[in-house]
């Protein structure tokens, strides 16, 4: 392995990795700028910019075709920004090996519980995330993933980005 | 799931709609219906067979009593069986996407077929959810067929409860409590079989006259979640509670005009998180409302600083509510 192979979780243990959970959303794209200023200069920082799509239910689409065709999109549209944010990255400074994108698609019920266990797998010391900056009520319906990882987030530094 | 038969012929049909409705009452001139896509097709006296059964379409039902204010809904028709004659409610594939606002908040909310089909298995012998099955029709539309419930809409029933809210509260709502209790754990075993109920509104509980149980009904819609998956039926029963302890919904506008003296002792933090123009803090109205109960209701109010996630967690609050209504009125139920 080199000395820098990002396969090597042992490594993970010792160096700083960053995990970031975007989507495609202004305040995701604040939150890849904020690193990419903050952290470019630290050569040894690693960063793995995670989004994780919810597997919709079936009970959404008339068919599983339409099912299949929405998720086959969000994929691609997904794929897509990943790569923008890794450019902004790279823009700012990173090295093209220090970055990881990672795309999980899922059955999730809580986001929140997706970032963390692949923080858990990754073994990442610091994850990031944006804040929506949603209203109380919004909070009530819909809950709040940033609060979700801020209270529930073990081993491991949690940044939220305003 | 029913299988179909062979095909029902016409004089058969005639047959037995004279054998239920007597030979005058046999329409000259109906449509034998056995795929619903169109469900504007089905009319008045039209028979729809599915699974073998045919089913004599009456009238189309309005919201109140199945799903969007008091706008007839075509895809829910009111229909006699016409092997057993028991009065039927067919509900027809109607995909439809909107948003609900709840609040500020606006929501994307589905309406499944699928998922209500799944909730009929789920809760096939549970005594607070209608009941019903479902059956592909011949294009392979879930068509599903759920059993009438006779009897008055829960809030309505409550609302004729007592002289006034004191009478009311200390003679009728430790009663009321149980029931909604009731309610809250069967929205609970819902949410432990990984399925919402997706449209908690006081209008979709009636009180089966019959069972003498109250039947969450109308359970087609499905949302698109965020981090809390049970949020919006939270807020549902939230609301439902606030209206059962106020014995109706408390207005802001009421007290401006009303009562001044207790309007000016409100807060914003006092009203409905989902409707501004309710007040959620009702101990400030009724002072004899117990903390424990009271707590649970802000919950649900403006200046909460912590949701209910779980229906575990609020039935945990209630159940020291119902005990100090126990305390305060003497009254089991």
């Amino acid at each position: 392995m080199s000395e820098h192979d990002f396969g090597d979780l042992r490594r993970r243990d010792t160096e700083r990795h960053l995990l970031a959970a975007v989507d495609e959303s202004d305040n995701s794209r604040r939150t890849v700028m904020f690193l990419a200023d903050f952290f470019s200069d630290s050569q040894n920082v690693f960063v793995t910019l995670l989004s994780i799509i919810p597997e919709p239910s079936g009970d959404f689409f008339p068919t599983e075709v339409e099912r299949r065709q929405w998720l086959a999109e969000k994929e691609a549209a997904m794929r897509n920004t990943l790569a923008g944010y890794k450019e902004i990255l790279i823009d700012a400074g990173f090295q093209d090996g220090r970055i990881e994108t990672r795309l999980s698609i899922r059955p999730c019920t809580s986001i929140g519980d997706a970032i963390l266990e692949e923080q858990e797998k990754l073994r990442c010391c610091i994850v990031v995330v944006g804040r929506r900056g949603i209203s109380h009520s919004e909070e009530f319906v819909f809950g709040s993933t940033s609060s979700k990882i801020l209270h529930h987030a073990k081993h491991c530094a949690v940044m939220v980005v305003e | 799931m029913a299988h179909p038969a062979a095909p029902l012929q016409e004089a058969e049909i005639r047959a037995l709609i004279a054998g239920h409705a007597g030979p005058d009452r046999v329409p000259p001139r109906f449509k034998i219906i056995t795929d619903t896509s169109d469900f504007f097709r089905v009319e008045y006296n039209d028979v729809v067979v599915l699974g073998g059964v045919p089913y004599w379409v009456k009238r189309y039902e309005k919201e109140g009593r199945f799903g969007i204010d008091d706008e007839p809904k075509y895809w829910v028709r009111r229909a006699i069986d016409l092997n057993t004659g028991a009065t039927k409610i067919l509900k027809l594939v109607f995909h439809e996407q909107f948003e609900a606002t709840v609040g500020a908040v606006k929501i994307t909310c589905f309406r499944s077929p699928k998922k209500e089909a799944r909730v009929l298995d789920l809760v096939a012998d549970h005594k607070n959810f209608m009941h019903g099955h479902w059956v592909l029709d011949a294009a392979g539309n879930n068509v599903r067929i759920l059993e009438f419930i006779r009897g008055p809409r829960f809030d309505d029933v409550v609302a004729g409860y007592g002289t006034g809210h004191h009478d009311y509260f200390h003679n009728y709502f430790p009663k009321v409590l149980d029931q909604y209790l009731d309610l809250v754990l069967a929205i609970q075993f819902l949410h432990d079989h990984g399925e919402k109920h997706g449209d908690i509104r006081r209008d979709h509980i009636i009180w089966d006259d019959e069972t003498q149980a109250n039947r969450w009904i109308d359970f087609d819609y499905n949302y698109e979640q965020s981090e809390s998956m049970f949020g919006f039926d939270l807020q549902g029963l939230g609301n439902i509670l606030i209206f059962l302890a106020g014995r109706g919904d408390v207005l802001v506008g009421d007290l401006y005009h009303n009562q001044r003296e207790l309007f000016d002792t409100l807060w914003g933090e006092d009203l409905s998180i989902a409707y501004k123009n309710r007040v959620a803090n009702l101990q400030k109205i009724y002072p004899y409302i117990p903390d424990s109960l009271n707590r649970v209701l802000l919950h649900f109010s403006f200046g909460a600083n912590i949701f209910y996630e779980t229906t575990a967690q609020m039935l945990d609050d209630l159940t020291r509510a119902r005990a100090d209504m126990v305390s305060l009125t003497g009254r089991q139920a």
